[in-house]
């Protein structure tokens, strides 16, 4: 294990110098990667340790957004605690959704459903609350400068969403290593083995799905003030919610390195193919590509990536499992 | 072994000499010779264009690539930018699949592949992503079409747009609508306003409705009613069209809904003065002028249409037919134009440094394009002064492609306009 540490910190600080000779493009690239590697983590905290399938998370993120971005707009409030703002609502939220469904017992598919449909309600509001924009969202004014958020070249937002993904996933990885943690796989596993035991499964549900609601949320302020534009349809579509799911399906669901590891693979795979295949004539030939992939890793790597990755590197490593 | 190797170590030596000068002459004559070459023919100027060529507006985007990529072969065709030594123009793809953060990635992509002025973006929140980078690189931006106002009222140095805004659009809508009245000298009373409810439907309709009330023109608008996109049948909508009784309608519509309202107005006869569109999609394409047939007769749609008496027009426009078996309309049309708009500018700038094309387009007054309206001439905010919109009408006409006629403004009309229309169910 700990030379797994080691390698891992040396893949940090490789990460950490790759500005020095990386153009704004590639920095580009690395952003979203660690972006969507974040939100793959956050989701990550629900559904990969406790197993209740979230379809619904673009919710949280679009409250990160649209909060930070309207108290800088009528307030002039930092988006730095803005995203603070954002985050307890959408922990609020995440409460109120995972009430619902916990107490009353929705699992599998009836928990799908809800989810679902709170993001579907949150888009439809947004959709018409003209102080938000309604449907032609929120354009975002450009002031650069730290406490706006807000920066000219592509290197501060390359460190920040780096700090979101190290961060978040230190997080995950302590909470996973924690009681609660062990609690929550516990609920994963076998939900009636674990109430047997005397698990609170309700109350490690809901700080599952606070804890989570909450990280979400986090990366919604920083997409505003990355992309500058929120339209409802973006923020809280299906779109986002899938799009966030995947890399962790794709690296490893329930482990604390699956969702950056399909992120390595599958945000540059977009970015590339998109590139190569950019001559005209063959529109859209890169999102056959990525469909595929994603096809042939569920079929053939039904644990995700990181399970093959782990067994080649077992030797070197001296992994346990 | 010895003598071997000494052998081997002589004619290697020759040999290398040998080598070594016929490469030294080499390189002096390609050292010499590429310049020369490099003169007379200069690096191609590359613009980059982004444009939702996949995702739900992957039809539209990719006409937008064509209308770009058709200007740039007739700048190359004749003679590229002449300031720069004759410099070809290069067209870079980008594809936003509809998505703000991918139009962002792309810009940088294409900024980072040698692109020195951008183009883009047909949806108005890529186009701000994009203003917001190209502000951020300092790059100059071209939006070739997108309408939401915002785009330039954020204070940006280097984004231009030469298309009409959502307010252009209402006020030009709510104008011609009093002209028409004034011509006939009809007071209708009653309006219907119905749109689509998605971002533009949702935005035009709202400007409109604001607009229009704020004008005066003695027609109340009495019901305002929106429904989903992709609703796959509006008989309850026309119910309630029909209990308001309108004299006018005024409809924001997307290709397939106009269809269907259209028909539905004719199932429960709806009378009608006349349908008139503020100014959206749904009224002059071809496939549903020809589908519609004499039901798509009489409408008017407010659009920022080709100017059929230009020149360049013509000349596009048949070039269009030849190469994509499709006529250029009103953003195919716009597409094209931002690509000449651009290549005057660089002609002036005689230079690719962003803040002298920034300078050229201030000062762009741009006369020889194919769109109604006057010169591209800027105003501090970067939006065309002169961005313009047309009525046009569907008027009989034996071929459903020479359908869609221009009739207001008097200046670029092509025939006169019919109004009152027939009814629906009037029209033999």
């Amino acid at each position: 294990m700990r030379r797994l540490y080691l390698l891992l910190g040396l893949l940090l600080l490789v990460l950490l110098l790759l500005p020095l000779v990386l153009d704004k493009y590639a920095l580009g690239i690395f952003v979203m990667i660690f972006f969507y590697a974040y939100l793959g983590q956050s989701w990550n905290v629900l559904t990969g340790y406790t197993g209740h399938i979230s379809l619904g998370h673009a919710l949280y993120v679009g409250i990160g957004a649209y909060v930070s971005t309207f108290l800088a707009q009528k307030f002039g409030l930092s988006p730095w605690l803005g995203m603070l703002a954002g985050g307890l609502l959408a922990t609020a939220v995440g409460l109120g959704l995972g009430f619902l469904g916990f107490r009353f017992g929705l699992r599998g598919v009836y928990f799908v459903i809800l989810t679902i449909s709170c993001a579907e309600i949150a888009r439809l509001a947004v959709s018409h609350i003209d102080a938000v924009g309604s449907f032609s969202g929120i354009f975002l004014d450009f002031n650069p400068g730290f406490y706006n958020f807000q920066f000219r070249g592509n290197v501060p937002y390359y460190y920040i969403s780096l700090g979101f993904m190290v961060l978040g996933s230190l997080a995950v990885h302590l909470l996973a290593r924690s009681r609660t943690g062990r609690l929550m796989v516990a609920i994963r596993e076998d939900e009636q083995a674990a109430l047997a035991l005397g698990v609170n499964s309700f109350k490690y549900s809901m700080t599952a799905i606070g804890i989570s609601a909450f990280m979400t949320s986090l990366a919604g302020t920083f997409y505003a003030n990355y992309v500058y534009y929120l339209s409802p349809n973006s923020m809280f579509g299906m779109g986002l919610s899938i799009d966030l799911i995947l890399r962790p399906i794709i690296g490893g669901l329930g482990t604390v390195l699956g969702p950056i590891i399909g992120s390595f693979v599958l945000t540059p795979l977009s970015e590339v193919s998109r590139a190569y295949f950019a001559k005209g004539g063959l529109e859209g030939m890169h999102l056959v590509l990525y469909g595929v992939l994603a096809i042939l890793v569920v079929l053939f790597m039904r644990q995700g990536i990181l399970v093959y990755i782990k067994r080649a590197l077992k030797p070197l490593l001296k992994l346990e499992d | 072994m010895a003598k071997d190797k000494s052998a081997g170590e002589g004619l290697s030596r020759r040999a290398f000499l040998k080598t070594c000068g016929a490469a030294g002459l080499g390189a002096m004559a390609i050292s010499f010779g590429v310049p020369t070459l490099l003169k007379a023919q200069p690096k191609p100027i590359k613009i980059g264009s982004i444009q939702p060529a996949t995702g739900p507006l992957a039809v539209i985007g990719q006409g937008q690539r064509r209308g770009n990529q058709m200007a740039v072969d007739f700048i190359n065709a004749k003679g590229g930018i002449k300031s720069l030594g004759g410099a070809k123009l290069e067209l870079v793809l980008g594809d936003s699949e509809t998505k703000s953060e991918v139009g962002r990635s792309e810009a940088d992509r294409l900024i980072k592949d040698g692109a020195v002025v951008l183009v883009g973006a047909f949806e108005s929140g890529t186009g701000m992503a994009v203003a917001t980078l190209a502000e951020q690189r300092g790059l100059p931006f071209l939006v070739d079409v997108a309408t939401l106002d915002d785009i330039t009222q954020k204070g940006y140095k280097y984004t231009f747009r030469i298309f009409p805004t959502s307010t252009a659009f209402a006020q030009r809508g709510t104008d011609f609508i009093k002209e028409i009245m004034a011509a006939k000298k009809l007071s209708p009373k009653r309006a219907v306003v119905t749109y689509v409810g998605d971002a533009f439907g949702k935005t035009q309709g709202g400007f409109f409705i604001k607009h229009f009330k704020a004008a005066n023109t003695g027609i109340e608008i009495v019901e305002e009613i929106s429904y989903p996109l992709g609703i796959p049948d509006l008989s309850g909508e026309v119910a309630k069209i029909k209990a308001a009784k309108p004299d006018l309608l005024f409809p924001i519509c997307r290709p397939g809904d106009s269809m269907i309202l259209t028909r539905e107005l004719y199932k429960q006869r709806v009378e009608l003065m006349g349908i008139i569109s503020p100014g959206s999609p749904g009224w002059y394409e071809p496939s549903v002028v020809r589908d519609l047939d004499k039901l798509a007769l009489y409408v008017m749609d407010n659009v920022p249409w080709v100017n059929p008496s230009s020149p360049v027009y013509q000349e596009a426009n048949k070039l269009f037919e030849e190469k994509y078996k499709a006529y250029l309309d009103t953003n195919t049309g716009w597409a094209y134009t931002g690509v000449l708009v651009i290549a005057d500018a660089l002609e002036r700038a005689a230079s690719i440094d962003p803040d002298k094309i920034v300078a050229a387009f201030k000062a762009t007054n741009f006369k020889d394009h194919p769109m109604v309206g006057d010169a591209v001439q800027f105003a501090p905010n970067g939006d065309n002064k002169n961005a313009t919109t047309a009525m046009v009408q569907v008027l009989p006409e034996a071929d459903p492609l020479k359908r869609v006629k221009v009739v207001l403004p008097k200046k670029f009309a092509q025939a006169e306009f019919t109004f009152p229309a027939p009814q629906l169910w009037d029209r033999g």
